[in-house]
């Protein structure tokens, strides 16, 4: 059974890149599984999609914890935990990330046993949850490593999946996806289907026995209001908003006010603060801020700037 | 306007500075109906019980985790006025029989979507409003039903594509008119509210605060994920929606409609629509002159009728 991973953001098309996928196994005579995990997905937050596809019946389910191959469509998300793109990887699974570095960079960085290939990233783009046609691209690329499905069916179950966006869109899509197969073809076959998990061949792991919790301590009532804090939800932006305090004219909060989030606060001074732990990067600010005191740059060359600043 | 009561909020800057709702929520970046909610919640306070109906804003209050700095409780979709009629009576009698102290009251507010306020809700919201409940009603419009994909609903306008009207021509229904049904009912209050005009939002959230009886809030509330437009739009696309006259902002109070902002010259209503994915096909591949023209005629002859 193939058992492969798609991580990306909200926005990236990453459902739809399982989807395209799926429906390309199934053109190829196999039963398919595809499903985007559930829950509260939204754009920007890491998400991830999967594809089950064998001959026989697909009886497995839930989510993928040791996948063949695990595609990443925005590199930012691999070292994020919360992403959990690492999950189960091990020296059989092939890693697909979408990136300017190498794979021996990825491979240092990571130390780990998987495959790493790289799926060239294209020109530079702004803003991460607008990466245009990486869901294409990332379908296209985990077919061609398959080396099962053709990239003429490839191309049927785009037509299918995306049909109703258009011909125009359809076409740009096949264009790309179409690069993205061609590059992989070095690699064709590399991951390989594993075996079926036999119940006879079942190890029983080594449990760590736990004793059974009273419901008031593992799930104690919480007499505490907005605890929502601790949810970091700033992992979600691609794009940050930073305020020029030179041109903010100490206007009456019309950011603070209309941020959905309410993730800006106002100092002692009346002066706005961008609670980055939970600005998800809407930029209702950027487009609202009356003098345009607020500019966004990509979050990835912010943390750079970050990083840089505090090496030296 | 109810004589004698103060009206604190005049400008942008009599807006609150700090926030009571807590950050770190699961609502998308850029939600309109978040907008909506946390700048209620910084006016009504945090002497609230919310009472929210399955939706979007469901997983505002994930255990362990919650925004609220008061109570909440979950329901389906159908009964969070019948929720908020249990709340409501538990305090009034704990509040009688001296086990809750006075000071201890608080306001039971409903959330719910335009799915739950449009439609299958609409039953227990009359029946309440029959009883004369003492209580708040959000109704966060986003036109359709928003945490599972957009399908459409009866708050849908007419031409929007949705996940369950994907043709070319779009829903082809109207927009149910709710603030009319509501006020048929002659509660205490209803108006129609929208985030992006903040000031109008904080003047009916304080008037409603000096009444009792059911007072009904409708906020229109402009969804990037489901219109399909960029985040940063939000508010733009909300100060659109007044001013083209889509969203008129209204109110009702004993048996009387009031527009709170009738726009003097109104935008052409295509200003509102071409930032909006889901009526990318009145524009493109080519311009649908009379689609947009019926729409416009609509909005027109909504606008003919009304003199205050």
């Amino acid at each position: 059974m193939f058992r492969i991973r798609f991580h990306g953001r909200g926005g990236q098309g990453m459902k739809t890149a399982s989807r395209i996928l799926g429906t390309a196994f199934f053109i190829e005579g196999y039963e398919v599984q595809d499903a985007p995990r559930y829950g509260a997905e939204r754009r920007g937050a890491p998400i991830f999609a999967y594809v089950r596809a064998d001959k026989v019946a697909v009886n497995e389910r839930g989510i993928i914890s040791h996948p063949d191959l695990v595609v990443v469509s925005d590199d930012t998300l691999v070292g994020m935990p919360a992403a959990g793109v690492m999950q189960g990887i091990d020296q059989n699974t092939v890693l697909l990330i979408n990136s300017h570095e190498t794979a021996d960079t990825w491979q240092q960085r990571l130390n780990t046993q998987a495959k790493i290939i790289i799926l060239p990233a294209q020109e530079e783009i702004e803003d991460r949850a607008e990466l245009p046609y990486i869901g294409s691209q990332c379908a296209a690329a985990a077919a061609a490593l398959s080396h099962v499905i053709s990239k003429q069916t490839f191309t049927q179950a785009l037509t299918e999946e995306l049909q109703h966006l258009g011909d125009e869109v359809v076409k740009q899509n096949l264009a790309v996806a179409s690069t993205a197969f061609d590059a992989m073809a070095p690699h064709s076959g590399i991951v390989k289907e594993s075996a079926l998990p036999s119940a006879t061949d079942y190890i029983k792991p080594e449990w760590i026995e736990l004793p059974f919790e009273k419901a008031e301590i593992s799930a104690p009532a919480i007499h505490s209001g907005a605890t929502s804090v601790k949810v970091r939800t700033g992992l979600w932006r691609t794009m940050r908003p930073v305020i020029n305090y030179e041109k903010c004219s100490g206007c009456w909060w019309i950011c603070s006010t209309y941020c959905p989030d309410g993730a800006i606060n106002v100092t002692d001074d009346k002066l706005p603060d961008i609670d980055y732990d939970h600005c998800k990067g809407c930029l209702v600010c950027v487009a609202q801020c009356p003098p345009h005191a607020i500019e966004s740059i990509p979050e990835h060359i912010a943390k750079e700037k970050e990083l840089a600043g505090a090496k030296s | 306007m109810i004589e004698g009561t103060p009206v604190h909020f005049h400008r942008m800057k009599d807006m609150p500075s700090s926030h009571l709702l807590g950050t770190g929520t699961p609502m998308c970046a850029g939600c309109g109906g978040l907008e909506t909610l946390h700048n209620m919640y910084d006016i009504l306070g945090e002497k609230t019980v919310f009472v929210n109906a399955a939706g979007c804003m469901t997983l505002l209050s994930v255990y362990p985790f919650t925004p609220f700095r008061g109570g909440w409780l979950y329901t389906s979709m159908a009964s969070a006025p019948a929720g908020a009629q249990g709340v409501r009576d538990a305090m009034d009698i704990m509040i009688k029989k001296k086990k809750l102290p006075e000071d201890e009251n608080m306001e039971v507010v409903v959330v719910t979507g335009d799915g739950s306020a449009y439609g299958m809700g609409m039953s227990a919201t009359s029946g309440a409003m029959d009883r004369n409940l003492n209580f708040i009603y959000l109704c966060y419009d986003n036109e359709g039903y928003g945490n599972t994909g957009q399908q459409y609903s009866a708050a849908t306008p007419h031409a929007a594509i949705t996940s369950t009207s994907k043709g070319s021509h779009g829903y082809p229904g109207f927009k149910k008119d709710l603030f009319s049904i509501w006020a048929a009912h002659h509660p205490a209050y209803v108006a129609t509210i929208i985030g992006a005009e903040p000031l109008d939002l904080a003047k009916k959230i304080e008037k409603l605060q000096g009444m009792t009886g059911p007072r009904m809030l409708i906020s229109l509330a402009p969804c990037p994920t489901g219109w399909d437009y960029d985040p940063q739009l939000s508010v733009e696309i909300g100060h659109l929606a007044v001013q083209t006259g889509v969203w008129p902002l209204k109110e009702y109070i004993n048996g009387k409609v009031t527009h709170t902002k009738i726009p003097k010259q109104r935008k052409p209503v295509e200003e509102y629509l071409k930032l909006q994915g889901r009526f990318k096909h009145l524009f493109y591949p080519q311009r649908d002159e009379q689609g947009i023209a019926e729409i416009q005629a609509r909005i027109d002859a909504y606008w003919d009728n009304v003199t205050e």
